[in-house]
């Protein structure tokens, strides 16, 4: 805690977010702060308290941030007005980029997006352009066919020699045959639009924060998937020309609430080095990401498959 | 509600002060549980601490060092510490809440935390609201270590079959991340340590246990505290908040029946 200083906050129009600054306890202090926020209806610490350690761990690297809680989540209030969430946690955001700028002198931002934190990370940084990068984790997804049957196939072949299918089978025969376990599972919660909707939206974002030459980096993780060839997630988009600027890692050792410790270091571990190379203007990776095998193995005693790590990033 | 850092500069905590909106006599400390159990519960706390303070409470959130928002790692976050900071939110209350009387209410790890700060008899409280308290750490232990296994198969595509088996071979097997939160070695020992007979009311207070039938283990340690002629109250109660689920919609977030029980707690 010595490498770093944490002061909460309480801002926006009228005072009712609330939110952490976390900045360098010592030596320079970069140009660009970090914005996190709620994956889903988790508070602003984050799954397994996440943004606390990333929020500390970048600021022992001189990057300084605000965590905080989006209208209505978390410790934050309720909107005052009546504007779709998605509006409103561009003004959320932006309020708290306000208060950076006027606390820290800071006026450029990335936004590490988790999840549902990743759409609203995106929404903000078409709207504004103090936006500088766009960290999506699990977030839009798009697989096609043969990467949806390679999934089932893995996983049935999987499935006789490990228990835990038991309990994965349980549940999705529970969602099939009961309208209530389906209802509960709730997915369209965070993703209310028909897909095709959700495509639009994503395409047209991403071509404008592609013609602004925004740092995006695609990350995506073992619950999705056990491995990725060519950009999978990305689906159609995979190739289209505003999609190759932007870096894309698939980490199969980590998961979607990065339950493990080790899993948690990988995680921010590559969000640092990131957050710094675009916070410093450095070149992007290699799609053969030489550091792969200097990271940890994220699943505790289990080799890491060599395809389970791949990061394809085109300048 | 004023977010704020407060205590000793050496172990400074993370705090959410609910100011009562109008007039009242009771001040409420809320114990949150530990590690996942305290994300799951934060928007109950959050909630309930609004609705008391619109009632004319006063309410003290706060994260324990190595906790939440709190400075400190986590492998910082260890028993007695915890319990000194349960004392330091005591006085920050008492400092912002004036004459009033101080409730507190601890679930799951955090009520066992507030029955050892209370018995240390550096602080006051006038009640205890006791909700499924832990009172057996090893048991505890074992049923997050088999619930980490649970939630590690449950978010990867293809989990690893390693995970069970080395559940089932070693009893220290993920003890020292238990759902993705660090536990020092100290941390695990006095877990270990944490039983029935450890955990001993005083008479100074009155206490009230809120806890499952079926918790037969709060049970019987509740009775056995009232065959001591300790001040306790015992109550059957059900919910269906499940503590180390992840904050997601197939599981109540604010479950009604929990919201409404504590409330008539803490105004009783």
């Amino acid at each position: 805690m010595n490498d770093c200083k944490e002061t909460p906050v309480q801002f926006g129009a009228d005072g009712s977010l609330i939110g952490i600054v976390t900045t360098p306890g010592e030596g320079s202090m970069a140009p660009v702060a970090c914005l996190m926020l709620n994956m889903g209806a988790n508070h602003h610490i984050g799954p397994r308290r996440i943004n606390v350690k990333l929020a500390r761990q970048l600021a022992t690297r001189g990057i300084s941030s605000i965590r905080l809680d989006l209208s209505g989540l978390g410790d934050s209030g309720p909107a005052s007005g009546s504007e779709h969430f998605l509006t409103q946690a561009v003004y959320d955001l932006q309020a708290a980029m306000g208060l950076i700028e006027t606390m820290l002198g800071v006026r450029r931002f990335i936004v590490i997006g988790l999840c549902s934190g990743a759409t609203n990370g995106l929404s903000l940084a078409v709207a504004d352009a103090r936006v500088v990068g766009l960290l999506m984790f699990d977030s839009y997804s798009f697989p096609g066919r043969r990467t949806r049957a390679e999934r089932m196939v893995r996983r049935a072949l999987a499935a006789p020699t490990n228990p835990a299918f038991i309990g994965k089978l349980g549940r999705w025969l529970q969602r099939k045959l009961s309208p209530s376990a389906a209802a509960a599972a709730a997915p369209h919660i965070f993703d209310p639009d028909p897909p095709e909707v959700t495509a639009a939206a994503f395409r047209r974002s991403m071509s404008q924060v592609a013609a602004r030459n925004l740092a995006v980096l695609l990350l995506y993780t073992g619950t999705l998937h056990v491995t990725d060839r060519n950009r999978d997630q990305l689906g159609p988009f995979a190739n289209e020309p505003f999609m190759r600027q932007f870096e894309y890692e698939f980490i199969g050792d980590i998961d979607h609430s990065l339950t493990s410790m080790a899993a948690q270091q990988t995680f921010m571990t590559v969000v640092c080095d990131w957050v710094l190379r675009v916070t410093h203007g450095g070149p992007s990776a290699s799609p053969q990401l030489a550091t792969a095998t200097e990271r940890p193995a994220a699943r505790a005693g289990v080799p890491r498959p060599t395809q389970a790590f791949a990061r394809d990033a085109l300048p | 509600m004023t977010p704020m850092l407060f205590g000793p500069a050496s172990r400074q905590l993370f705090g959410l002060f609910h100011a009562p909106e109008r007039d009242g006599s009771v001040a409420l400390l809320i114990c949150q549980p530990f590690g996942q159990e305290a994300i799951r519960a934060h928007r109950l706390f959050r909630v309930l601490a609004d609705r008391l303070a619109r009632g004319g409470a006063a309410v003290l959130r706060f994260d324990y060092y190595g906790t939440g928002d709190s400075p400190g790692e986590d492998i910082d976050g260890e028993l007695e510490g915890w319990r000194r900071d349960v004392c330091s939110a005591h006085e920050e209350l008492r400092r912002r809440a004036g004459a009033r009387r101080i409730v507190w209410l601890g679930s799951r790890l955090g009520a066992a935390m507030a029955v050892l700060a209370a018995k240390s008899g550096r602080c006051d409280p006038s009640r205890l609201v006791l909700w499924d308290p832990i009172v057996d750490g090893a048991r505890y232990m074992d049923t997050l270590r088999a619930g980490h296994v649970d939630a590690l198969e449950r978010s990867y595509c293809v989990p690893d079959p390693i995970w069970r088996r080395r559940l089932a071979k070693d009893p220290d097997a993920f003890t020292d991340e238990l759902f993705g939160f660090g536990v020092s070695p100290t941390m695990r020992q006095q877990l270990r340590a944490l039983a029935p007979q450890t955990l001993q009311l005083t008479a100074l207070h009155e206490t009230v246990m809120l806890a499952d039938a079926e918790d037969l283990a709060a049970h019987q340690w509740a009775q056995a505290e009232a065959a001591r002629h300790m001040p306790v109250k015992i109550s059957p109660f059900q919910h269906p908040l499940i503590w180390t689920s992840d904050p997601h919609p197939n599981n109540a977030m604010v479950p009604t029946e929990a919201l409404q029980r504590l409330m008539a707690e803490v105004h009783e």
